[in-house]
């Protein structure tokens, strides 16, 4: 039962409820049926005692009144299916009528007593394999004296062949029904589940190499919502695993291409004996290309855990003008080699709630990409200013700028603008992703505005610390 | 044989550059799409090492165009994505082959000899008119059996007249596949080039196999053909 399917299981309770009801409403019909009967019987030997009794009273109690005379008078008193008989107060028979059996019925002694109190008395007798019959012993009294006691009585077999015939009707009927039942339900439980059969077929089709398929849905049912659930679901896994797949991807075009020069640089300096001169400037190509795969995998490392939730963010007060000052004077030395000059326009003292060392990285990645993207002898200008309950840390630049196409895409992981490829050979690509993801675990926001070629401008807000 | 590279990252190109060099090719770089397109389609390369992930125009748009543009160089594409749908697709759209990065020098050095090989119709991997050999893996020339010690540069040259023995080559045909852009056309290098080389393979011989045709320039074959 555990291991059937739906179908059984719904078919199995389904026809096991029905023989239940069946078998109940059979037996009441039975208990029913027969009492209704039984009394039908009882009121009409009743009605012939009564009438009988009137009829002897009448002819005051002849003692050689017949019986057949009585018939005559009373028409309905003539009924095959009734004898009489009139028995003397201590309990002889002295009239009977014609049309009662061979067998002697004795007046019982609960009868008699009964009709000694006055009261009529309904008995079934029954003798073994002889149909049953009902009596009903009437008295009838003159004054307070017992007079005679009226018995009549009637064969129980019209009454045992209807309940014979119903029992018979229900004992081959309700099976019927129930398999009838049976059968309909089976079929009406396949026709409900054959949608999730589809589901199930379309669902085995779906793996995690063929995410495209979707299950097709007919009914805006049960069975629908659920099929269209499953078909959201497919489309979100869908998508992340198309980006863990883009990412990945990524990731290795990253890692291949210091692998490359690595490889070859190496390669090309073993192939014949070369100056020492020639080998130092491998070994610091090399370096470089080390150097460069080493941020990757840190870089990726960060990314990979920010994504899971595992990079903790304290939450302190910290004082955003000092940072941005610290990270200027970083900058100044940054710049030095092509003449790039990093000033601080208005910086008004500002508090925010964070994590210094991630806020403090934040700034350094955005004032490094602005030094690198700057032309020779360009300017990175600094800006910290209050706006509503926002704190607008600016970093503008006046270098390379980025197209207006490929601006939605630079916060994109290893997303690299055609330019930043060109001009700038030590990215990782993922510099602006990390400054996106802690601007955001502060509730903050970062954008950009650029035009082509004269720069920058890259804003990221912050909430104020509220004064407490 | 002269080759161009078309490779956004500069240590990638120069260290391919280098190695080329050492084979005695000619070398041209360029790092952009649209340059590279342009450059093959204007000079008569012996190869194009093409890279697919460039600024300007996609590789595979670079393969498409030239090969739409009739350009029949063969062409060797670098992908630094291990997927097969890329490396198909650059075989689809025109690639004769392709190598995957990172690869081993030697690799990308027998490839471009496979492909230099395959466009000159010769099979051996051997180079012979005559009684001249040259082999372009080890680099050896000789003549009657005889080693001959070559320039690089006069290595090309011969490299060069040897894969096309029998045509009458020009003096434009010989600067554009021996020598790269930085080669100044307006002087007279290629007929020094030709004596140097005289020199060391017909000097002394009973028979000369380079041949200055009148008006022309110059072809190298066996006398008696």
């Amino acid at each position: 039962m555990r291991n059937a399917s739906i179908r059984v299981r719904l078919t199995i309770w389904y026809g096991g409820g029905l023989a239940l009801i069946m078998i109940i409403f059979a037996g009441a019909l039975y208990l029913v049926m027969s009492r209704a009967l039984e009394n039908q019987i009882d009121r009409s030997l009743d009605e012939a005692a009564v009438a009988a009794a009137r009829s002897l009273e009448e002819h005051r109690f002849g003692p050689f009144l017949l019986l057949d005379d009585l018939a005559q008078a009373f028409p309905e008193l003539a009924l095959i299916d009734k004898f009489f008989q009139i028995f003397a107060p201590q309990g002889q028979v002295t009239l009977q009528s014609a049309n009662i059996k061979t067998r002697d019925i004795p007046l019982s002694q609960t009868a008699l007593e009964s009709a000694l109190q006055g009261r009529a008395t309904f008995e079934t007798v029954r003798f073994h394999d002889e149909i049953p019959i009902r009596l009903l012993s009437y008295p009838i009294r003159h004054g307070e004296t017992l007079v005679n006691i009226l018995r009549v009585g009637t064969s129980l077999s019209p009454m045992e062949e209807m309940l014979s015939r119903l029992v018979f009707f229900l004992l081959i009927g309700s099976p019927l029904a129930v398999a009838v039942s049976v059968l309909g339900g089976w079929f009406l439980a396949s026709r409900a589940l054959k949608p999730v059969d589809s589901i199930t077929l379309a669902a085995q089709r779906i793996t995690a190499e063929d995410l495209t398929q979707r299950i097709h849905t007919t009914a805006p049912d049960e069975i629908g919502r659920l099929a269209s659930t499953l078909n959201d679901m497919i489309a979100r896994l869908e998508t992340s695993i198309r980006q863990i797949r883009q990412f990945s991807a990524d990731a290795s075009h990253e890692l291949r291409t210091p692998l490359t020069i690595t490889k070859g640089e190496t390669e090309l300096a073993l192939r014949k004996p070369r100056s020492p001169d020639v080998y130092r400037e491998v070994l610091e190509s090399n370096l470089e290309e080390i150097d460069r795969m080493s941020r990757i995998v840190e870089e990726l490392l960060f990314l990979s855990r920010a994504d899971l939730g595992q990079v903790k963010v304290a939450s302190l007060p910290v004082q955003l003008d000092t940072l941005v000052q610290e990270v200027q004077m970083q900058a100044m030395m940054l710049g030095k080699d092509r003449a790039v000059e990093t000033i601080l326009e208005h910086v008004e003292p500002l508090q925010v709630v964070g994590d210094e060392w991630r806020l403090r990285e934040l700034i350094l990645n955005l004032v490094d990409n602005a030094v690198k993207y700057s032309s020779r002898q360009g300017t990175v200008a600094l800006s910290l200013t209050k706006t509503h309950d926002t704190a607008e840390l600016a970093v503008k630049d006046d270098g390379i700028g980025i197209a207006p196409e490929e601006q939605p895409f630079i916060f994109d992981r290893f997303y690299r603008t055609d330019a930043a490829r060109s001009h700038v050979q030590h990215g990782t690509g993922l510099g602006l992703s990390i400054c996106k993801w802690i601007a955001e675990s502060h509730h903050g926001t970062i954008e950009v505005t650029s035009t082509f070629g004269e720069g920058s401008c890259f804003t990221v807000s912050l909430p104020l610390l509220s004064p407490a | 044989m002269r080759i161009l590279i078309v490779e956004d990252e500069p240590k990638v190109a120069s260290f391919i550059r280098r190695a080329l060099e050492e084979e005695r090719y000619a070398v041209d770089v360029c790092s952009d799409g649209i340059q590279g397109r342009d450059l093959a389609s204007e000079v008569a390369y012996d190869l194009i090492i093409l890279d697919l992930m460039l600024p300007g125009l996609p590789g595979i748009d670079v393969l498409k165009e030239l090969r739409s543009g009739k350009v029949k160089t063969p062409i060797l594409i670098l992908t630094a994505r291990s997927e097969v749908d890329q490396r198909v697709k650059g075989l689809d759209a025109g690639a004769d082959d392709y190598l995957t990065k990172p690869f081993a020098i030697e690799e990308l050095l027998a490839r471009a000899r496979a492909l230099l090989r395959r466009a000159s119709g010769e099979t051996l991997g051997i180079l012979q008119v005559d009684d001249l050999i040259l082999n372009p893996v080890t680099h050896d020339v000789t003549r009657g059996g005889q080693r001959i010690d070559l320039t690089s540069k006069e290595y090309a040259l011969l490299e060069y007249m040897m894969r096309n023995a029998g045509r009458v080559l020009t003096r434009t045909m010989i600067s554009e596949h021996v020598w790269n852009l930085d080669f100044d056309t307006f002087t007279n290098v290629i007929d020094v080039y030709i004596r140097y080389l005289r020199n060391k393979i017909d000097r002394g011989r009973t028979h000369g196999l380079i041949h200055t045709v009148r008006g022309s320039g110059y072809t190298l074959k066996a006398t008696d053909a």
